[in-house]
Order: structure tokens, then sequence, then C-alpha cells
């Protein structure tokens, strides 16, 4: 039972596993067909307007508006836990759905706290 | 390049396309007949007119055209058919492709310039062969340091990403390639692979513009993704399914767009943050950060990001008409087949066919097919127009929209679909 449902997902894996085999080939034909001239001392050096590269490539980098992904790791989530209700929504008896109002209002409580603490302080 | 080949002898070029003929049809006997041989014995055939198809017989239909029609007819129903084809991957590639003209056209209509125009004689019909052309013979350059198995593998992983993503949209009643129940939900997940192949393509290349602009893409797809999952709640409350045949079905009498703008709204704006278009277009802000994640990316590669960039406006505009605008129902367009060919044949003078297997398609079908094509059109035509119209927003402008104004918007669409189930305007005793 549990292997029928997944086994339905198993075209979605064909059609990623089809589009690999169809478009891998394509880089191939490039590389064969395509000019491979001599190299020289820039052409293998990382686009940067024309300077020569200064630096590492993958340097630490201030990854500015942090706690976005912080909080999107929670009310993601969150979010798809809404589609359990909604999903049966039409099913359930109606005072189910005062604790989801309940839980509705607790994430959007959360969700301003939030943001309002990361317009107040400027460390983020 | 003035002159196409300075050397150019007549009778060379002859022995060279024989000499590639000669090695095709070796190449081909040894090795390919046999292959197909092998692959047709060990697939399952089907039974068509009462006998099961043998590989001889397959070959023999295949030499009398009036009887290929049932061969046609079976393979149409496989899986390979679906994903390789019609509502799969050649599909949704055709009309890729066709967005990308359509998109330069436009673009240049907007912006008083004529676009494409010499490829082809008509209109420049002929410039995505072109680039294909140019994109496929120009050398790929992987920057020093990369990390190549990833960097090599990144585009095409997009383009994968983007095909599963196609594989869940269902185009005509029954066309779907993977008609799962949990459709939405699987939806979400094929679109949480963006962003890591962004980064991970953007975090190989060794470069500092892709890093920035990978980074970028990670943040905008990341933030738009709740107000993207929220702004579909309310179409699941209404219709009480994740199944996005069923919820496209569900349509028949009016587009959930009448009922749940907003949300509509919501989802349309999402969508172009998620697709990286403009007024979003952060990722590959071409003005500050060269081209973004894509600066380092040349030849094929490029083509290949391209090809899954538009892939995924596809998916992205076809889940828009199958969730709001009603998918594949519409007013009945398409003459019926007339049946007395199926049953009596044609008749050309003395001489009358009959042909076996018809009708191929079946009305409706072909009238899903007219109609979700018609408005996948119209919603692809309105994600490009603001690339003519608009300038790119900030980064910081864009989080605040993100996760203040929309999120706000798509609570606002839920409490509307629970208001209306509640009423008793939609759902079990109300309208449909």
């Amino acid at each position: 039972m549990v292997g029928e449902i997944a086994g339905n997902y198993s075209t979605v894996v064909l059609m990623f596993g089809f589009a690999v085999a169809a478009m891998a080939p394509t880089l191939l034909i490039s590389r064969m067909i395509s000019p491979r001239k001599k190299s020289n001392p820039v052409k293998f050096l990382p686009m940067e307007c024309g300077q020569v590269p200064s630096g590492e490539g993958r340097t630490h980098f201030m990854m500015q508006y942090y706690p976005y992904i912080l909080m999107f790791v929670i009310f993601d989530v969150v979010a798809i836990f809404l589609y359990a209700w909604g999903s049966s929504l039409l099913e359930l008896p109606k005072n189910a759905t005062l604790p989801m109002m309940g839980f509705l209002g607790i994430i959007f409580g959360a969700m301003s706290f939030a943001l309002y603490q990361s317009g107040r302080r400027r460390i983020w | 390049m003035s002159v196409i080949a300075p050397n150019f002898k007549l009778s060379g070029f002859i022995k060279a396309i024989i000499n590639d003929a000669v090695w095709f049809l070796l190449i081909f006997s040894l090795i390919g007949f046999p292959l197909v041989m092998m692959v047709l014995f060990v697939i399952p055939m089907p039974v068509i007119d009462g006998e099961l198809l043998t590989p001889f017989l397959a070959f023999t239909y295949l030499a009398d055209p009036s009887r290929t029609l049932p061969i046609v007819q079976a393979f149409m129903t496989t899986d390979m058919f679906k994903i390789m084809a019609f509502p799969g991957f050649g599909f949704a590639a055709l009309l890729a492709a066709g967005t990308i003209f359509l998109e330069r056209k436009l673009l240049a209509k907007l912006q008083l310039r004529v676009g494409p125009f010499y490829c082809g004689k008509v209109e420049g019909i002929l410039q995505l062969l072109g680039d294909g052309l140019k994109l496929i013979s120009k050398e790929i350059i992987i920057p020093a340091k990369a990390d190549k198995p990833i960097f090599w593998a990144a585009p095409v992983l997009f383009v994968a990403s983007a095909a599963a993503f196609v594989a869940l949209i269902p185009v005509a009643p029954g066309w779907v390639v993977a008609d799962v129940d949990m459709g939405l939900l699987a939806v979400f997940a094929v679109i949480g692979f963006f962003p890591i192949v962004t980064i991970l393509s953007a975090w190989s290349a060794n470069s500092k513009f892709p890093f920035i602009g990978g980074i970028r893409a990670l943040f905008q797809m990341v933030s738009f993704e709740i107000p993207l999952i929220l702004s579909l709640l309310g179409v699941v409350m209404v219709t009480g399914t994740l199944n996005l045949s069923e919820i496209a079905a569900s349509q028949s009498s009016f587009p959930w767009i009448l009922f749940l703008p907003v949300g509509a709204i919501v989802f349309f704006i999402t969508m172009l943050a998620e697709l990286e278009r403009i007024p979003f277009d952060l990722p590959e802000a071409e003005s500050e950060i060269v081209a973004g994640w894509l600066t380092e990316l040349s030849g094929m590669m490029y083509g290949l990001v391209q090809l899954g960039t538009y892939l995924k406006l596809y998916a992205f505009a076809a889940l828009f008409v199958v969730l709001f605008l009603g998918g594949w129902n519409g007013p009945m367009v398409v003459p019926p087949f007339p049946m007395e060919i199926a049953t009596e044949g044609i008749e050309i003078g003395p001489i009358t066919a009959k042909i076996a297997g018809l009708p191929l398609f079946d009305q409706e079908m072909l009238n899903g097919i007219f109609w979700f094509v018609l408005k996948t059109v119209a919603v692809i035509i309105f994600i490009l127009l603001p690339r003519g119209v608009f300038p790119r927003v900030r980064v910081d402008i864009l989080l605040n929209l993100g996760w203040t104004k929309l999120i706000g918007l798509a609570f606002v669409n839920i409490f509307i679909a629970l208001a209306l189930v509640y009423a008793g305007v939609l759902g079990p005793g109300g309208l449909q």
C-alpha cells in the first residue's frame, strides 16, 4: 500500500532522469564540436570585469538579512502544517476551526514579533 | 567571419557526406538495429486488434502506413510517451522555446525596437535555432579552481528540476505525467530544489559575482516561498483536495480567481519573484553584478540554464492556470470527429481507404489542450510584460514586501476562503 503510493511518484523521478539523460549529451556534444583554443594566463581567471581578481572567490561574506533564513526554517514547516487542516476542512466539524484560529494567531503573533525585532534592533 | 570556408571544394564536401553516411549505416546496422530488436523483445508489447504485438508484427505494421495508427495509439498511453512528448518534456520545451521568441519580440515592440528580424526571413522566426547552434558551438570555459563536478552538473540539474515540476502539471483530463494525490505538496517540494541548485552552481564557480548572485537568489526564493505556500491554501480549502487534476476539474463552472482574487494576486507576485523576473531580478541584476549567478556559465551551460528557466516559467504559468483560471475547462470549440470516416472509410474517387485506429485524439482532449494552452500563453504574456515596464526593486524592499505585505495578504486570503466555506457559498451544499 505504501509502496503503491510511493510508486505514483516514480514518474516524477523518471521525468527528472529523462531530463538529465537528454540534456547531458548536449554538454558532451558541445564539448566535442566546440573549438578549444590554447590556454593563456588570463583565460581561466574568474570574471571580475577585466581586473585581475584579488583574493579568494569563496570568501567569508557578510550575509545580511540572515534572520529571514532562520524565520523561513520555522514558518515553512508551520505553513505546510496548515495544509493538513486546509485539505480536510470540508470534512471537519465546525468547532475544529477554533483551535486552528488559535494556531493561526500564534503564527501571526510570532511572525510579527520577529519582524518587529528585526526592525528595532540593527544587529541583523 | 566573412568567408565561410576559404578552401571549400564541392567534391570534398560530397565525399565527407558519403563518408559520414557510410559510417552511420555501419554503426546503426551493427549496434543500433540489434539494440532496437533487443529492446523490443524485452519491453511489454500492447495488444492490438485482439492479437499481441510481436516485434515482427510491429515492423510489418510500420511498413504499412494504414496500420500504424493502432501502434501510435498504443504508444500514446505509455508513460514513456507522456514523459518524453506530450504533457511532459517535449511539449513544455516547445512552449518554453515559443516563450523565448515571444519575449524577445514583445519586449522589442514595447521598447520601439524591431527585435529578431533577419534569421529565417519571416520576422526572425529561426532566431532560436541560430542561438542554439551558436551556444552549442561555443567553447565551455570553466574558471580556475572551480569545483568541476558540481559546476558541470548544476545546469543539468536545473533543467531536470524544472522538468520534474512540469511532470506534475495536468494539461487535459487524464493527461498528466504524474497524477499524485499530494500534487500540490509535491510541487512545493520540487520548488525547494531550485535554490539548492542555484547556490551549488554559485558556490562551485569560485568567483565573486556568482557567489553574490547565488546568495541573493537563495534569499529571494526562500523568503517568497512562505507567501507562495500560504496563498494557495485558500484554493485547497475550498476544493478539499491536493490533487491538481481534481482541483482543475472542480472549476468546471467558474474559476477560483472569481472568489479568491487576493490569493491569485499574491501568487502572481511570488511567482515573479521565484522566477527571478523583473521587478524581482536581483539574482541576475546585470547592471550591478554582471549576470549574477550565471556569470561564469558559458556556451551550452548557459543555454541549459536558460532552457530550465523558461521551463520553470511555463510550469509556474500552468500552475496558475490550473489553480485559479480553471485549467482545461472551457466551452467546447473543437468540432466532433466525423465518425463515418472511422466506420466506413474515406472515399477518394474509386478507392475507399479504411484506416484503423481513428480517431487518434478525442474531442475533449483537444478542447482541453486548446483552452489550457490559450490560458497559459495569456498568463505567460502577463509574466513577460513587467519586464518592459518596471525598474528593479532594492533587496530590503523585496524582503520587506515578501515578509510583511504578501504574508499579510495571504492570511487575508485564508480568511476569505474560510468565510466562503462557512457562509455556504462554496463547498458541500454551495455553488457547483
